[in-house]
Protein backbone atom coordinates (compact mmCIF):
# COMPACT_ATOMS: atom_id res chain seq x y z
CA UNK A 1 0.00 0.00 0.00
CA UNK A 2 0.96 3.69 -0.70
CA UNK A 3 3.42 4.38 2.67
CA UNK A 4 3.77 8.30 3.39
CA UNK A 5 7.70 9.13 2.94
CA UNK A 6 7.58 12.46 2.36
CA UNK A 7 4.90 14.13 4.84
CA UNK A 8 7.33 15.98 7.03
CA UNK A 9 8.74 18.08 3.43
CA UNK A 10 5.74 19.76 3.63
CA UNK A 11 6.38 21.72 6.61
CA UNK A 12 10.06 22.14 5.51
CA UNK A 13 9.07 25.38 5.10
CA UNK A 14 11.19 25.43 1.90
CA UNK A 15 9.05 27.68 -0.49
CA UNK A 16 9.57 25.43 -3.51
CA UNK A 17 8.06 27.04 -6.44
CA UNK A 18 4.46 25.94 -7.26
CA UNK A 19 2.72 25.81 -10.58
CA UNK A 20 0.66 28.38 -12.15
CA UNK A 21 -0.02 31.91 -11.07
CA UNK A 22 1.83 31.46 -7.89
CA UNK A 23 4.56 30.65 -9.63
CA UNK A 24 4.94 34.15 -11.57
CA UNK A 25 4.02 35.96 -8.09
CA UNK A 26 6.67 33.66 -6.12
CA UNK A 27 9.43 36.58 -6.42
CA UNK A 28 7.17 39.20 -5.84
CA UNK A 29 6.20 38.81 -2.31
CA UNK A 30 7.31 35.66 -0.85
CA UNK A 31 7.83 36.25 3.16
CA UNK A 32 10.15 34.02 4.88
CA UNK A 33 7.54 31.09 5.40
CA UNK A 34 7.39 30.76 2.12
CA UNK A 35 4.02 31.98 1.22
CA UNK A 36 2.87 34.30 -1.35
CA UNK A 37 1.60 37.66 -0.37
CA UNK A 38 -1.29 37.43 -2.21
CA UNK A 39 -2.17 34.55 -1.49
CA UNK A 40 -1.98 34.45 2.39
CA UNK A 41 -4.04 37.52 2.15
CA UNK A 42 -6.52 35.62 0.03
CA UNK A 43 -6.50 32.90 2.68
CA UNK A 44 -7.03 35.49 5.72
CA UNK A 45 -10.47 36.48 3.59
CA UNK A 46 -11.46 32.67 2.75
CA UNK A 47 -10.86 32.14 7.12
CA UNK A 48 -13.60 34.91 7.28
CA UNK A 49 -16.56 33.61 9.13
CA UNK A 50 -18.73 35.98 7.33
CA UNK A 51 -19.64 33.67 3.75
CA UNK A 52 -20.04 37.02 1.72
CA UNK A 53 -16.52 38.12 2.20
CA UNK A 54 -15.18 34.39 1.73
CA UNK A 55 -17.32 34.32 -1.34
CA UNK A 56 -15.26 37.47 -2.09
CA UNK A 57 -11.86 36.38 -1.54
CA UNK A 58 -12.54 33.26 -3.67
CA UNK A 59 -11.66 34.90 -6.73
CA UNK A 60 -7.86 35.47 -5.67
CA UNK A 61 -7.40 32.12 -4.24
CA UNK A 62 -8.51 30.48 -6.97
CA UNK A 63 -6.39 32.06 -9.34
CA UNK A 64 -3.80 31.83 -7.29
CA UNK A 65 -4.07 28.05 -6.30
CA UNK A 66 -5.83 26.89 -9.57
CA UNK A 67 -2.65 25.82 -11.55
CA UNK A 68 -0.79 24.11 -8.49
CA UNK A 69 -5.01 22.72 -7.38
CA UNK A 70 -5.31 21.19 -11.34
CA UNK A 71 -1.76 19.57 -11.93
CA UNK A 72 -1.80 17.88 -8.70
CA UNK A 73 -5.41 16.53 -9.08
CA UNK A 74 -4.34 15.38 -12.45
CA UNK A 75 -1.89 12.81 -11.25
CA UNK A 76 -4.76 11.22 -9.87
CA UNK A 77 -6.94 11.13 -12.78
CA UNK A 78 -5.36 11.75 -15.81
CA UNK A 79 -8.46 13.78 -17.21
CA UNK A 80 -8.60 17.29 -17.45
CA UNK A 81 -12.43 17.68 -17.62
CA UNK A 82 -12.82 15.29 -14.38
CA UNK A 83 -10.28 17.50 -12.82
CA UNK A 84 -11.57 20.52 -13.31
CA UNK A 85 -15.41 19.05 -12.06
CA UNK A 86 -13.82 18.12 -9.31
CA UNK A 87 -11.92 21.03 -8.50
CA UNK A 88 -14.96 23.55 -8.82
CA UNK A 89 -16.31 20.94 -5.94
CA UNK A 90 -12.99 21.48 -4.00
CA UNK A 91 -13.50 25.50 -4.23
CA UNK A 92 -17.20 25.09 -2.78
CA UNK A 93 -15.95 22.98 -0.05
CA UNK A 94 -13.15 25.31 0.98
CA UNK A 95 -15.89 28.02 1.16
CA UNK A 96 -17.95 26.17 3.08
CA UNK A 97 -15.53 25.46 5.54
CA UNK A 98 -12.37 26.56 5.49
CA UNK A 99 -11.79 25.49 8.86
CA UNK A 100 -8.88 23.81 8.15
CA UNK A 101 -6.70 26.34 6.36
CA UNK A 102 -6.43 28.48 9.26
CA UNK A 103 -3.38 27.38 10.05
CA UNK A 104 -1.67 26.65 6.91
CA UNK A 105 1.74 28.05 6.66
CA UNK A 106 3.35 27.46 3.00
CA UNK A 107 2.20 26.79 -0.27
CA UNK A 108 3.47 23.24 0.29
CA UNK A 109 1.58 22.92 3.83
CA UNK A 110 -1.71 24.41 1.29
CA UNK A 111 -1.53 21.99 -1.14
CA UNK A 112 -1.20 19.00 1.93
CA UNK A 113 -4.24 20.36 3.68
CA UNK A 114 -6.22 21.16 0.88
CA UNK A 115 -5.72 17.44 -0.77
CA UNK A 116 -5.95 15.29 2.49
CA UNK A 117 -9.11 17.38 3.99
CA UNK A 118 -10.73 18.65 0.50
CA UNK A 119 -9.74 16.74 -2.53
CA UNK A 120 -9.58 12.96 -1.39
CA UNK A 121 -13.02 13.35 -0.40
CA UNK A 122 -14.49 14.51 -4.12
CA UNK A 123 -11.96 12.24 -5.92
CA UNK A 124 -13.28 9.43 -3.94
CA UNK A 125 -16.48 10.01 -5.11
CA UNK A 126 -15.54 10.17 -8.77
CA UNK A 127 -16.34 6.68 -9.76
CA UNK A 128 -17.41 5.46 -6.31
CA UNK A 129 -21.35 5.10 -8.58
CA UNK A 130 -19.40 2.68 -10.69
CA UNK A 131 -17.65 0.73 -8.63
CA UNK A 132 -20.73 -1.05 -8.19
CA UNK A 133 -20.41 -3.05 -11.23
CA UNK A 134 -16.46 -3.38 -10.94
CA UNK A 135 -14.94 -6.26 -9.17
CA UNK A 136 -12.23 -3.96 -7.45
CA UNK A 137 -13.37 -3.31 -3.71
CA UNK A 138 -13.99 -0.14 -2.67
CA UNK A 139 -11.03 0.18 -0.44
CA UNK A 140 -8.59 -0.71 -3.33
CA UNK A 141 -10.44 1.80 -5.53
CA UNK A 142 -10.01 4.74 -3.00
CA UNK A 143 -6.22 3.14 -3.00
CA UNK A 144 -6.01 3.77 -6.86
CA UNK A 145 -7.85 7.53 -7.26
CA UNK A 146 -7.58 9.21 -4.05
CA UNK A 147 -4.03 7.38 -2.48
CA UNK A 148 -2.75 8.89 1.03
CA UNK A 149 -0.03 10.99 0.28
CA UNK A 150 3.15 8.78 -1.31
CA UNK A 151 6.58 9.38 -2.13
CA UNK A 152 7.15 13.07 -3.22
CA UNK A 153 3.37 13.86 -4.05
CA UNK A 154 4.09 17.04 -3.06
CA UNK A 155 6.83 18.18 -4.95
CA UNK A 156 6.70 20.84 -7.49
CA UNK A 157 6.27 19.75 -11.47
CA UNK A 158 9.91 21.58 -11.60
CA UNK A 159 11.43 19.31 -9.01
CA UNK A 160 9.92 16.52 -9.68
CA UNK A 161 10.84 16.90 -13.29
CA UNK A 162 14.76 17.29 -12.22
CA UNK A 163 14.18 14.61 -9.58
CA UNK A 164 12.71 12.05 -12.46
CA UNK A 165 15.44 13.37 -14.89
CA UNK A 166 18.65 12.56 -12.05
CA UNK A 167 17.01 8.99 -11.42
CA UNK A 168 16.38 8.13 -15.06
CA UNK A 169 20.26 9.28 -15.59
CA UNK A 170 20.93 6.51 -13.34
CA UNK A 171 19.04 3.65 -15.01
CA UNK A 172 20.58 1.22 -17.60
CA UNK A 173 20.76 2.61 -21.48
CA UNK A 174 17.40 0.33 -22.43
CA UNK A 175 15.64 0.84 -19.31
CA UNK A 176 15.79 4.60 -19.64
CA UNK A 177 14.61 4.91 -23.17
CA UNK A 178 11.47 2.73 -22.08
CA UNK A 179 10.32 5.30 -19.67
CA UNK A 180 11.28 7.98 -21.76
CA UNK A 181 9.28 6.77 -24.52
CA UNK A 182 6.51 6.03 -22.50
CA UNK A 183 7.02 9.79 -20.90
CA UNK A 184 6.10 11.02 -24.69
CA UNK A 185 3.24 9.42 -24.63
CA UNK A 186 4.13 6.62 -26.57
CA UNK A 187 1.93 3.00 -26.93
CA UNK A 188 3.91 -0.16 -25.36
CA UNK A 189 3.64 -1.14 -29.00
CA UNK A 190 5.56 1.59 -30.21
CA UNK A 191 8.00 1.36 -27.49
CA UNK A 192 8.23 -2.56 -28.11
CA UNK A 193 9.13 -1.76 -32.14
CA UNK A 194 11.82 0.82 -30.97
CA UNK A 195 13.33 -1.32 -28.24
CA UNK A 196 12.92 -4.77 -30.67
CA UNK A 197 11.19 -6.71 -28.37
CA UNK A 198 7.72 -7.81 -27.50
CA UNK A 199 5.13 -5.93 -25.52
CA UNK A 200 5.09 -8.53 -23.46
CA UNK A 201 8.68 -8.01 -22.17
CA UNK A 202 8.44 -3.89 -22.65
CA UNK A 203 5.34 -4.28 -20.28
CA UNK A 204 7.86 -6.24 -17.67
CA UNK A 205 10.76 -4.38 -18.66
CA UNK A 206 8.79 -1.19 -17.58
CA UNK A 207 7.18 -2.76 -14.56
CA UNK A 208 11.21 -3.59 -13.46
CA UNK A 209 11.86 -0.02 -13.92
CA UNK A 210 9.04 1.53 -12.29
CA UNK A 211 9.99 -0.10 -8.87
CA UNK A 212 13.75 0.29 -9.54
CA UNK A 213 12.87 4.49 -10.01
CA UNK A 214 10.62 4.11 -6.91
CA UNK A 215 13.26 2.65 -4.51
CA UNK A 216 15.49 5.21 -5.73
CA UNK A 217 13.27 7.87 -4.87
CA UNK A 218 12.66 6.23 -1.64
CA UNK A 219 16.49 6.80 -1.11
CA UNK A 220 16.45 9.78 -2.40
CA UNK A 221 13.38 11.26 -0.04
CA UNK A 222 15.26 10.00 3.00
CA UNK A 223 18.74 11.04 1.91
CA UNK A 224 16.84 14.96 1.72
CA UNK B 1 -7.72 -4.85 -23.77
CA UNK B 2 -8.65 -7.83 -24.69
CA UNK B 3 -6.51 -9.76 -22.48
CA UNK B 4 -8.21 -12.20 -20.10
CA UNK B 5 -6.51 -12.79 -16.42
CA UNK B 6 -3.38 -9.89 -17.06
CA UNK B 7 -0.37 -10.78 -14.82
CA UNK B 8 0.43 -7.92 -12.35
CA UNK B 9 2.93 -6.22 -14.90
CA UNK B 10 0.62 -6.00 -17.73
CA UNK B 11 -2.03 -4.50 -15.51
CA UNK B 12 0.20 -1.72 -14.62
CA UNK B 13 0.89 -0.80 -17.88
CA UNK B 14 -2.71 -0.78 -19.02
CA UNK B 15 -3.25 1.35 -15.85
CA UNK B 16 -0.46 3.66 -16.40
CA UNK B 17 -1.53 3.90 -20.23
CA UNK B 18 -5.16 4.48 -18.77
CA UNK B 19 -4.29 7.45 -16.69
CA UNK B 20 -1.77 9.16 -19.61
CA UNK B 21 -4.86 8.97 -21.66
CA UNK B 22 -7.29 9.94 -19.28
CA UNK B 23 -9.42 7.06 -19.65
CA UNK B 24 -9.05 5.52 -16.00
CA UNK B 25 -12.82 4.39 -16.29
CA UNK B 26 -12.08 2.13 -19.29
CA UNK B 27 -9.10 0.15 -17.33
CA UNK B 28 -11.69 -0.03 -14.48
CA UNK B 29 -14.03 -1.51 -16.35
CA UNK B 30 -11.93 -4.10 -18.08
CA UNK B 31 -10.63 -5.91 -14.50
CA UNK B 32 -12.19 -8.97 -13.99
CA UNK B 33 -12.49 -10.43 -10.75
CA UNK B 34 -9.44 -12.45 -10.69
CA UNK B 35 -7.40 -9.47 -11.80
CA UNK B 36 -9.17 -7.51 -8.88
CA UNK B 37 -7.62 -9.94 -6.31
CA UNK B 38 -3.96 -10.03 -7.97
CA UNK B 39 -4.04 -6.00 -8.01
CA UNK B 40 -5.07 -6.30 -4.05
CA UNK B 41 -2.81 -9.02 -2.95
CA UNK B 42 0.06 -7.01 -4.97
CA UNK B 43 2.76 -5.11 -2.64
CA UNK B 44 4.42 -4.17 -6.02
CA UNK B 45 1.65 -3.13 -7.70
CA UNK B 46 0.65 -0.36 -5.00
CA UNK B 47 4.33 1.25 -4.84
CA UNK B 48 4.68 1.22 -9.14
CA UNK B 49 1.61 3.14 -9.21
CA UNK B 50 2.87 6.24 -7.05
CA UNK B 51 5.79 6.28 -9.44
CA UNK B 52 3.43 5.74 -12.33
CA UNK B 53 1.66 8.95 -10.89
CA UNK B 54 4.60 11.00 -10.73
CA UNK B 55 5.82 10.49 -14.39
CA UNK B 56 2.47 11.04 -15.26
CA UNK B 57 2.40 14.28 -13.37
CA UNK B 58 6.19 15.56 -14.60
CA UNK B 59 5.56 14.12 -18.44
CA UNK B 60 2.33 15.17 -18.96
CA UNK B 61 1.45 17.67 -16.14
CA UNK B 62 2.14 21.11 -17.85
CA UNK B 63 -0.52 20.39 -20.54
CA UNK B 64 -3.79 20.54 -18.36
CA UNK B 65 -3.34 24.38 -17.38
CA UNK B 66 -7.26 25.62 -18.35
CA UNK B 67 -6.35 28.96 -20.37
CA UNK B 68 -9.89 30.50 -18.67
CA UNK B 69 -9.35 30.22 -15.61
CA UNK B 70 -12.23 33.75 -14.86
CA UNK B 71 -14.73 30.48 -16.15
CA UNK B 72 -13.94 28.55 -14.01
CA UNK B 73 -14.34 31.09 -11.30
CA UNK B 74 -17.72 31.88 -12.47
CA UNK B 75 -18.45 28.48 -12.13
CA UNK B 76 -16.82 28.12 -8.82
CA UNK B 77 -19.08 31.34 -7.23
CA UNK B 78 -22.06 29.60 -9.37
CA UNK B 79 -21.66 26.50 -6.97
CA UNK B 80 -21.26 28.69 -4.00
CA UNK B 81 -24.50 30.66 -4.96
CA UNK B 82 -26.63 27.40 -5.10
CA UNK B 83 -24.95 26.42 -1.98
CA UNK B 84 -26.63 29.41 -0.11
CA UNK B 85 -29.85 29.30 -2.03
CA UNK B 86 -29.83 26.20 -0.82
CA UNK B 87 -28.64 26.81 2.70
CA UNK B 88 -31.41 29.66 2.91
CA UNK B 89 -34.33 27.45 1.53
CA UNK B 90 -33.41 24.79 4.23
CA UNK B 91 -33.21 27.68 6.92
CA UNK B 92 -36.72 28.80 6.18
CA UNK B 93 -37.97 25.04 6.12
CA UNK B 94 -36.92 25.04 8.94
CA UNK B 95 -38.52 27.91 10.29
CA UNK B 96 -41.65 27.31 8.99
CA UNK B 97 -42.06 23.56 9.85
CA UNK B 98 -41.14 24.92 13.60
CA UNK B 99 -43.83 27.82 13.44
CA UNK B 100 -46.35 25.26 12.41
CA UNK B 101 -45.97 23.28 15.68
Amino acid sequence: MPRVFCLWRAYSGLGLSVAGDADKTEKQGTKSSGMDKRLRNALRGLTASDPDSRRRAMEPFVRLTFGMFIRHLHRYLGNEVECEDVLEDVYADIWENPSHLRDVENERHLLRTVYLYYMRKRLREVYRRMNRSLYLSQKDMQNLVAPELGLCELMSQAELKQVLHRMLGKLKARERKAIELWMQGMSNRGIANELKTTVGAVKMLEFRTILKLRKMLQEYTEED
Amino acid sequence: MPNVNREIQELLADYAVALRDGCLPAFLKSLTREEARCIHESEEFWEATEVVRLMNSAGFGDKVVTPDVGLFISRVDAGIASRLKKGKTSTRSRNRSHASM
